[in-house]
């Protein structure tokens, strides 16, 4: 019961890496970035050819991270500088990750047997769960400090004026443009750091494994910020963090009911209104107080 | 100096809702000048602020300030030389960002937005010496969210916000429209005591008539994309509200209004 | 707002609640001699769900007795990769005495999450499980290997005249990729040559079946390849238009309607499984001491109506052999 706990919240802790990339370009920039489902994988395929080819897997982190950050300046190129809307700039490059994904991984793999970041360090013989959930914890919470600190930089506060009022980062002679692309190169990079980890804690790539992890982040986000934005000491990417194992607690406590798994979606579904309904009461509360 | 010279402004061309608002409108504002721009809506006031800062792409013509062609320098970088406040005290300000990281932001223009801390704590007493300027009680409330603030407050922020970094131009949008007439009175005085402080070249539009022959130093009213009337200095400080009232009835009674 | 908040807590409270006695329950029940077995099954889907029922039934043959001697939990990841893990997880939890994974992506979820603990994984319908590297360690199973020649040989049976076979498979999947290498290497033999399309999702699959029929392909030969066989009904109506016979790789797809197969029976492979597992559990023998198996011999199955509806005569030392699927 408790290493299921633990593998649960580990979970939670890997996929908030992704929440860190939603949150900035949906809830920092307000752009609704489907790259996600093709940068997701696209990490997962990186980490899984270079692993087999006998690279370090912490590398394959860094290098998951830059290929990522390209799939992110792609659709920041295709939305700002060719002018075709946030949505599709989105999944056109989604959709070309996808062909990519399998040139990169020629088909699904598998890392049965490889090395991976979790069994690497040398914290003797220490079982998988907890170095899974050690790692997890230690690459959240370095990500959430880096991120904190860079929102309050100069650069931060320019991404995130780009996202609460364009208007006024143009008038500062900045071109707003180049600071979307700047978040979604930060958010794909996260988004394909995180597909590289999942891959290597389930050991295995698959094309079609990227399905879906948009909205994930999305409910995470919204979950997290909706839950916690009361308190005003509670950050961000705390809430990205909190909202992604609220959101894998619930999968799996659906699950562990015995619910069947196609139902799984559905539950999904009222869990997310729920909560929107719930933050939007509160809203209100608020509003009136 | 802002130069239009024989600009052309279309919208919607090729399609059948085509309207041509100027053809080859030309008009100079020497440097220092304080210009008020009045006319009834769609006669080419806010398209001719567009122009000038290139939020709208122009047809033909050119577009020259300080005596360089810009014609083809996209928006933002105009803007380094140029400072704006919108009718819409949303407009400039950051409405999740405190007083505090609006006025850094703003305090940062045509600086390195790097990587160094967002906030320069040795420049909080200079910003609340600058919030104190308005007499808004501003320099108090440095960490609340400026989304929390009146339309009012917020509009004098962003004209604090726009002006706090040297600057050669100031574009001024209707920026007293959407105010009480007392917070309005206010800001209109700030805008002066700027302007003349700065020694800018502003171009403010408003249809606020009293304000127009008030404050500035030339006068000009706009129909149809055309210059109707253009009043400067002595003639200016001649002009009376009831004057421009009048013409401005002679247009409508000509629109069939 | 207080309330609200007051509401959300307790509404996760009732859920860690709802969470942790149900995992109670399920290590209390794993009293006696009762052996737990964990099944995690990527998809809904016939085949998978025949070897689901044959690996109980093959638990059943080896003396097992369901409900005295074994208790089943099951889990469905839905064809969604994202909940192998968490079932895996799950599953792994409930301290089961033994796992069985259905389909490849499912199996290693399995794998990667057992390998720190003792509990042994048995795997089917892998076609390749050298590739999906569960070859060694605590894991043995069987493979759906396609027997290629057999359907090779069949194919020439029926179409003695035939040139060219259509094949329209998932880029994707492994399992679909080395099937058709397969065929591509046996085709000369038997006078064939191989016309492959590769899709990338069930959506892109009618099309490629218009493109094969205008490049004027004999026959089609299906795979099991999930994509392709979901829209088989969408498929034959297509092919029966165009007067053109669909192969299929195993029961469930000549029931439907394709014309035959030279397949395996998926039943059967669960069976083998389940007695495979059997052993596991009583202790006879251990998962990392025994090979993955794949059945030999291949079945023929026949649809003689779909056979009848395209004037295709079936010699008659098939119709011999072969199992009518036809109602």
């Amino acid at each position: 019961m408790l290493d299921l706990f633990i593998k649960t919240v580990t979970q939670g802790l890997i996929y908030a890496l992704l929440s860190y990339g939603i949150y900035i370009t949906y809830k920092i920039l307000d752009f609704p970035d489907l790259t996600v489902d093709g940068s997701f994988p696209l990490g997962a395929a990186v980490t899984a050819v270079l692993i087999t080819n006998g690279v370090n897997p912490y590398l394959t982190l860094v290098i998951a991270m830059a290929i990522g950050a390209v799939a992110g300046l792609c659709t920041g190129i295709i939305h700002v500088k060719l002018h075709v809307r946030d949505l599709l700039a989105g999944i056109i490059t989604m959709t070309a990750l996808f062909s990519i994904n399998l040139q990169i991984a020629g088909a699904n793999m598998s890392l049965l047997g490889s090395d991976t970041i979790f069994s690497l360090l040398p914290l003797g013989d220490m079982g998988l769960i907890y170095r899974k959930l050690l790692v997890s914890f230690v690459l959240v919470l370095i990500f959430k400090f880096v991120l904190d600190l860079y929102f309050k930089t100069k650069n931060g506060l320019l991404l995130r004026g780009t996202g609460d009022n364009e208007n006024v980062i143009t008038t500062l002679a900045i071109d707003s443009g180049n600071m979307k692309i700047l978040g979604l190169v930060i958010a794909n990079a996260f988004v394909a750091l995180c597909g590289a980890i999942v891959c290597q804690e389930q050991r295995a790539f698959s094309a079609t494994m990227g399905t879906g992890q948009m909205v994930f982040g999305l409910a995470a986000v919204i979950i997290g910020t909706t839950l916690f934005k009361r308190f005003s000491f509670v950050k961000g990417t705390t809430c990205a963090v909190m909202g992604s194992i609220i959101y894998k607690t619930c999968i799996q406590a659906a699950l562990s009911a015995g619910l069947p798994a196609n139902l799984l979606k559905l539950i999904t579904a009222v869990l997310f209104l729920l909560i929107l309904i719930v933050g939007s009461i509160g809203h209100k509360g608020e509003a009136r107080s | 100096m802002i130069e239009l010279q024989n600009v052309s402004k279309i919208y919607n061309q090729g399609d059948i809702t085509e309207m041509c608002l100027f053809d080859n409108f030309s008009l100079t504002i020497p440097d220092g000048q304080f210009l008020s721009v009045v006319g009834s809506n769609g006669s080419g006031k806010t398209s001719l602020l567009n122009i000038i800062c290139g939020s709208i792409p122009i047809e033909k013509g050119k577009v020259i300030i300080g005596g360089k062609d810009i014609t083809k320098v996209p928006e933002y970088k105009r803007y380094r030389t140029i400072g704006r406040v919108y009718q819409n005290p949303a407009m400039g300000t950051c409405p999740s960002f405190t007083i505090l990281e609006n006025m850094s932001l703003a305090d940062n223009k045509n600086k390195r937005f790097g990587l160094t801390s967002g906030v320069n704590k040795k420049r909080i007493d200079y910003y609340r010496s600058e919030l104190a300027s308005l007499g808004l009680g501003l320099e108090d409330k440095l960490d609340v969210k400026v989304g929390s603030l009146s339309g009012g407050q917020r509009q004098a922020m962003a004209l604090l916000m726009s002006t706090l970094t040297p600057l050669e131009f100031l574009i001024l949008d209707e920026h007293t429209a959407a105010l009480d007439p007392k917070t309005a009175e206010i800001i209109m005085e700030l805008t002066d005591k700027i302007v003349k402080e700065k020694k800018l070249t502003a171009v403010m539009v408003t249809h606020n008539l009293r304000y127009a022959v008030d404050y500035g130093d030339r006068i000009i009213m706009m129909h149809k994309g055309q210059v109707v009337l253009d009043k400067e200095n002595g003639e200016k400080e001649r002009t009376q509200v009831k004057d421009l009232l009048t013409i401005f009835n002679e247009i409508s009674i000509e629109c069939g209004n | 707002m207080k309330k609200t908040l007051a509401v959300i807590i307790s509404v996760i409270m009732i859920m860690t609640l709802v969470f942790s006695a149900c995992s109670k329950e399920d290590g209390e029940s794993g009293e006696g001699a009762t052996y737990k077995i964990g099944i995690s099954q990527y998809a809904e889907h016939e085949s998978l769900d025949n070897c689901r029922i044959g690996f109980i039934d093959g638990l059943k043959e080896a003396g097992l007795v369901e409900g005295e001697d074994f208790e089943i939990i099951y889990q469905n990841a839905g064809a969604d990769d994202n909940m192998t893990l968490q079932i895996a997880q799950s599953l792994v939890s409930q301290n089961v005495d033994l796992l069985c994974g259905i389909a490849t992506n499912s199996a290693i979820a399995l794998y990667a999450e057992a390998e720190e603990t003792d509990i042994p994984v048995v795997f089917t319908a892998i076609s390749d499980p050298v590739q999906a590297k569960l070859d060694s360690g605590n894991v043995t199973g069987t493979s759906d290997k396609l027997p290629v020649e057999a359907q090779l040989k069949l194919i020439r049976a029926l179409q003695p005249e035939a040139k060219t076979i259509g094949i329209i498979y998932t880029t994707s999947e492994p399992n679909s990729v080395s099937t058709i290498a397969d065929y591509e290497s046996l085709a000369d033999q038997y006078g064939f040559t191989i016309e492959a399309l590769g899709v990338t999702s069930q959506a892109e699959v009618t099309q490629a079946v218009d493109t094969l029929i205008n490049k004027g392909i004999d026959c089609f030969s299906n795979l099991t390849d999930n994509n392709v066989v979901n829209v088989l009904p969408a498929i034959l109506e297509m092919t029966n238009e165009a007067g053109i016979p669909v192969y299929g790789s195993e029961i469930e797809q000549v029931v439907k309607g394709c014309v035959a197969s030279a397949g395996i029976d998926y039943y059967q492979l669960g069976i083998k499984t389940g007695m495979m597992a059997a052993q596991i559990l009583t202790g006879e023998k251990e998962a990392s001491e025994m090979p993955y198996e794949t059945i030999e011999e291949s079945e023929t199955y026949i649809n003689s109506d779909a056979a009848e509806a395209l004037e295709i005569a079936i010699p008659a030392e098939i119709l011999e052999t072969a199992t009518e699927c036809s109602d």
